[in-house]
């Protein structure tokens, strides 16, 4: 149980259009991730899902059944809010009760619920505390808990981990992966970070201003971004964008121009580029490798991040265009220095100049 | 647009920075002589010495001459009787009898008081949480209701007592209403239920736009996400309100009846313009019974009225303390939060 069908799903605020032609399957036990930029809708849609919000059209499935016009507390599923939104005035037992009492639970199994979960996510020592005394991961905790013990049929997250250090974020993130594992409900987790978005999901859904951009699996969206906006918001840094003409067809593919007058051959379908027009190169910067002096393209280095394992460089071509590259073990550069970069052929990406990917592996 | 700006301030600057150097130097001299402490006292002066004349005098004045007796008015013509006005107005067979008291009137008055505090502290408790809970929803022309609510908050107690006089009496307004409607009109400030029941609705009236005013500042302090927390929680709405928009209303309720409290026992000015105390003594209370012994009637007794007064005082005093202590306990709610 636990699977979410949306079909041509929008939603208005007044004349504002927020969201646009959602269709999308969320599969039964399935951990599906929103991501895109502040702004784009995330939280929006996981409303409607919730049913906090009507949709202007389209409709909402679960399991099969059109709920588009059922009230948020009869869909059967639970929310954790960015906020937590714990009841400030009720200790974390009460908190965890309150949606059970209102289903007229019986006490032995409100308290056995309870019991189950505050083991499950070691806040049993917590139960008699108000969420004021609690630090923010254990709010976290307790959100949590309060939408387990009410056993749904999936989980709606909003950026559940928004609020918690650098360090506490990368250990709970770990630790819902874990929950999800153990509890095999469907999840659906709101987030604007694309790392979070790709260490959790099973599939990740990119939006951008209340369209669906791709869906697909994080390695997918990672090898074979459907389009520019995904390519560059998905892995990190993001990739380098490069603009070229095609000059004609060579082995494979096409080859192009750039980089003042360097041809680069890229792979792409017969027929998708023709002579002239125009593309835009795709290069992730840990694809940048350091090749000898007249080997490679050169580039001018005006930042250098020594991290240790890697070193990040920020550079510049002869003609302006922003490079970062991300070479790996320790490089001695400074600011000022000139090297050259090599890519990979398999590894470049071509995007038309609609921004649709037509080229690359 | 600026420039005029500019030009404007620097216009208003000149006195201000004139009027700062004619009181810099004895302001220096000042500080040379007391140190920087002492600039304390300088600031503190002014109001000091209104807070002294308007307050503090009066005051102690008015605890002299409770212990002096006779009708003359000015304290040196006037006998020291020590604590006999209080005796006289704490000495009753009965106290739940005011007939059997020395000074019934004053019991009388106790008795109204406590009757109408009561009454009208619960009701305006009510009438300001529902009031707010309306004025807090999505209503068209929200602004204006709560402007509407507020405004009878800016009439001065006389005007309001002339209005509902003008609407209550014997040919007010909801007479002539009800005539027109076919039923019989009633003589409501003569009737002592109704005399009592309009002092209490108009004192509302009067003041329920300032209580929910508070409120609706509660009612805002609520994150709505509590709300849609609820109803993910599948949470009926009368539960909601008792389980979650009731307990975090708490702090501000308490002030709200705290701060209805002390008015209410000082109630005065729009039910005498709107009653006299009337029919009979029915709607006099404490203030009005202070007023009338003091300077109103035939034989004035300010020694008799200035005891009564320093015993309603007295409890004016222990409802502030609780109102403090009800505030200390808000803010270190807010801290703990
Ligand atoms: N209740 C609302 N009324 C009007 N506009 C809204 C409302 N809620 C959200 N929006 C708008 O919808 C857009 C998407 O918001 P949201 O879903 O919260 O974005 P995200 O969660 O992706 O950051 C934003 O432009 C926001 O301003
Ligand atoms: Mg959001």
């Amino acid at each position: 149980m636990g699977q979410i069908t949306l079909s041509g799903i929008s939603k208005n605020f007044g004349a504002v259009q927020v969201l646009e032609g959602i269709d999308l399957d969320i599969r039964k036990g399935e951990l599906v991730v929103f991501v895109g930029p502040s702004g784009c809708g995330k939280s929006t849609l996981l409303r409607l899902i919730a049913g906090l919000d009507k949709p202007t059209g389209g409709t909402i499935a679960i399991d099969g059944r059109d709920v588009t016009p059922v009230p948020a507390a009869d869909r059967g599923l639970a929310m954790v809010f960015q906020s937590y939104a714990l009841y400030p005035h009720m200790s974390v037992r009460q908190n965890m009760a309150f949606g059970l009492e209102n289903a007229h639970l019986p006490r032995p199994e409100i308290d056995a619920r309870i019991a189950e979960a505050s083991r499950m996510l070691e806040i049993a020592k917590l139960l008699d505390r108000r969420p004021g005394q609690l630090s923010g991961g254990q709010r976290q905790r307790v959100a949590i808990g309060r939408a387990i013990v009410r056993n749904p049929t999936a989980f709606l997250l909003d950026e559940p981990l928004s609020n918690l250090d650098a360090e506490l974020r990368v250990s709970m993130r770990a630790e819902l992966a874990a929950l999800h594992q153990r509890l095999g409900t469907t999840m659906v987790y709101v987030t604007h970070d694309q790392v979070e978005a790709m260490t959790l999901a099973d599939r990740i859904v990119v939006l951008r201003a209340g369209r669906i951009e791709q869906v697909d699996t994080p390695l997918a969206l990672f090898n074979a971004p459907a389009n520019v906006f995904v390519a560059g918001f998905i892995g990190a840094p993001n990739m380098n964008f490069i603009q070229g003409v095609v000059r004609g067809p060579v082995e494979g593919g096409v080859a192009v121009t750039a980089f003042d007058g360097r041809v680069v051959p890229v792979d792409a379908a017969a027929g998708a580029l023709a002579p002239g027009d125009a593309v835009t190169l795709g290069v992730r910067p840990h694809h940048l490798r350091r090749v000898g002096p007249d080997e490679g393209l050169p580039v001018t280095v005006h930042l250098v991040e020594a991290l240790g394992a890697e070193t990040v460089v920020h550079g510049r071509t002869a003609e302006g265009q922003r490079i970062l590259a991300v070479l790996a073990g320790q490089e001695p550069l400074a600011s000022g220095d000139v090297i050259a970069l090599a890519f990979e052929r398999r590894q470049t990406h071509a995007f038309d100049k609609d921004g649709l990917r037509v080229a690359g592996n | 647009m600026a420039g005029v700006l500019g030009r404007a301030a620097g216009v208003l600057a000149a006195p201000v920075a004139w009027a700062a150097a004619l009181v810099d130097r004895p302001m220096r001299a000042w500080q040379n002589a007391t140190g920087t402490n002492g600039m304390a006292a300088v600031f503190l002066a002014p109001n000091m010495l209104i807070f002294g004349v308007f307050v503090l005098f009066p005051l102690v004045i008015n605890i002299a001459y409770s212990m002096t007796g006779g009708t003359a008015l000015f304290l040196p013509d006037r006998t020291f009787v020590g604590a006999a006005q209080y005796e006289r107005l704490l000495s009753c067979a009965d106290y739940t009898d005011p007939k059997t008291c020395e000074e019934d009137q004053f019991w009388i008055a106790v008795r109204n008081t406590g009757v109408f505090v009561v009454f009208q502290v619960a009701l305006m408790t009510v009438v300001a949480v529902v009031t707010a809970l309306i004025l807090n929803r999505e209503i068209r022309g929200r602004s204006f209701w709560r402007a509407v609510f507020f405004f009878p908050v800016l009439l001065s107690p006389v005007v309001v007592g002339l209005i509902w006089r003008w609407i209550l009496q014997r040919d007010g307004l909801l007479n002539a209403a009800l005539f027109q409607l076919g039923f019989t009109p009633h003589v409501w400030l003569t009737d002592r239920f109704w005399a009592f029941a309009a002092a209490i609705g108009v004192s509302i009236w009067a003041h329920v736009g300032f209580y929910a005013l508070i409120v609706l500042a509660g009612l805002q302090a609520i994150p709505k996400d509590l709300y849609e927390a609820a109803e993910m929680d599948g949470t009926k709405p009368g539960r909601v309100f008792w389980r979650i928009t009731l307990p975090l209303l708490m702090p501000n309720l308490l002030v709200v009846i705290v701060l209805a409290l002390i008015r209410a026992v000082q109630i005065f000015d729009e039910v005498f313009v709107l009653t006299g105390g009337g029919p009979g003594t029915s709607t006099m209370f404490l203030t009005q019974y202070i007023y009338e012994v003091g300077f109103a009637s035939l034989l004035k007794n300010p020694g008799l009225a200035s005891a009564a007064s320093i015993l309603m005082g007295g409890v004016l005093v222990v409802l502030t303390l609780v109102q403090l202590a009800v505030a200390r306990r808000n803010e270190a709610k807010g801290k703990r939060q």
